[in-house]
């Protein structure tokens, strides 16, 4: 074997082995993104679960126990956040209760563990999206749900779903 | 005595390349019949949930204050009422899970029917699931006993809903790979849960 027919033989060992890296890689990429959307799946289900477990409590801490109708949206929470006391999910009486929690939890029979962070505001009536300076009869609660176990193997690999639910005040007289 | 030690080379270098190249192959096949069965499973799970999902939410809806919603809480079934026309007429739905034995023709030995039932119709088909679990909670947080007691219905503030999805045909794996208590081929699966509040019945 000449040694030009043995350059010829290594370069074409690099080239396979670039083609062989680079479907590697393929292969494990394709397999992220299938995972993502069973992440995808687990993340929307549990944001759901807390934003239902939200329509089901009071507007505000002052219609929690008050079958009084609020004439004037001043006369509602200044602080948006859990009152003394109410120190779990199953403890929070009103919306603005989950200001500012954050709650872990694992999917039942996976080993998935996702992360939930909570931002309750007063929102603009004439645009939900925008907060408000002041109390209104809306608020937005903004919910960003990731996984944390098992952990991403990059900063790119998982996406945070981002959900929000506007609660409006509303009594029957 | 050069030209056979070429020859000999050659046959080498080429039976690797041929080695890896099958391997590759093998792998790119297993691969493509798994993602595909990912994304099945995937899309029969939302599909399916959808459905739950939808008629759990409206749990409920147009019952009269004083009639109770839940009427049956079990770990695997469930009967609620709910307007589902809006025509004023309270209808009772049943979701409840079949048997293996319904799906033997299938190679997953896991799957089984969830079915669903309205008044007094036909028992539907809805999907094919492995799990499909219920779960109810007080308004304090407190499991209730399964099957929940009749006294204790209205007390169910919360239906946490597991369901699990998997493919129902795929690929065996090779029997010297499968270990003790593993099964024989590479299922995929999908999970799903969630907690609906049974809004409509808590303090019925």
């Amino acid at each position: 074997m000449t040694t030009g027919q043995t350059m010829l033989t290594l370069g074409a060992f690099v080239f396979l082995s670039t083609i062989m890296l680079n479907f590697y890689r393929l292969v494990a990429d394709t397999g992220t993104v299938i995972a993502s959307g069973q992440d995808g799946i687990l993340a929307t289900t549990i944001a759901t679960s807390y934003m239902e477990l939200a329509q089901g409590v009071a507007f505000d801490n002052v219609t929690d126990s008050s079958d009084i109708a609020i004439a004037n949206p001043s006369a509602l929470s200044s602080v948006l956040g859990p009152e003394a006391g109410e120190d779990s999910l199953s403890q929070y009486n009103d919306f603005d209760d989950f200001n500012g929690a954050t709650v872990d939890k694992q999917a039942t029979g996976s080993n998935r563990r996702y992360r939930t962070t909570f931002s309750v505001c007063y929102a603009n009536p004439n645009d939900v999206s925008q907060k408000s300076g002041g109390k209104t009869y809306l608020k937005r609660m903004d919910l960003k749900t990731w996984r944390i176990e098992p952990p991403a193997a990059g900063p790119n690999d998982i996406d945070t779903l981002r959900t929000s639910l506007v609660m409006g005040y509303f009594h029957f007289d | 005595m050069s030209a056979l030690f070429d020859v000999i080379a050659s046959m080498l270098f080429g039976g690797t390349l041929f080695m890896i190249v099958l391997t590759a192959n093998d792998i790119a096949t297993e691969n493509q019949s798994t993602y595909n069965g990912d994304m099945l499973v995937q899309e029969m799970l939302t599909s399916t949930a959808q459905l739950v999902e939808g008629e759990f939410r409206n749990m409920g809806f147009g019952v009269p204050e004083h009639q109770r919603t839940i009427t049956y809480a079990d770990s695997t079934a469930i009967s609620f009422l709910c307007d589902l026309n809006r025509d004023g007429n309270i209808d009772t739905l049943k979701y409840t899970l079949g048997g293996t034995d319904e799906l033997l023709d299938t190679q997953n030995e896991m799957d089984r029917f969830l079915k669903r039932k309205v008044n007094t119709g036909q028992i539907m088909s809805v999907g094919a699931v492995t799990t499909f679990k219920l779960r109810y909670h007080t308004r304090d947080g407190e499991v209730l006993p399964i099957p929940v007691p009749w006294d204790r219905l209205t007390e169910i503030h919360v239906v946490e809903v597991t369901m699990e999805v998997q493919n129902p045909y795929a690929p065996y794996r090779d029997a010297a790979m499968v270990k003790s208590g593993e099964r024989n081929a590479l299922y995929s699966s999908s999970l799903w849960q969630q907690t609906r509040l049974a809004s409509q019945n808590s303090r019925r």
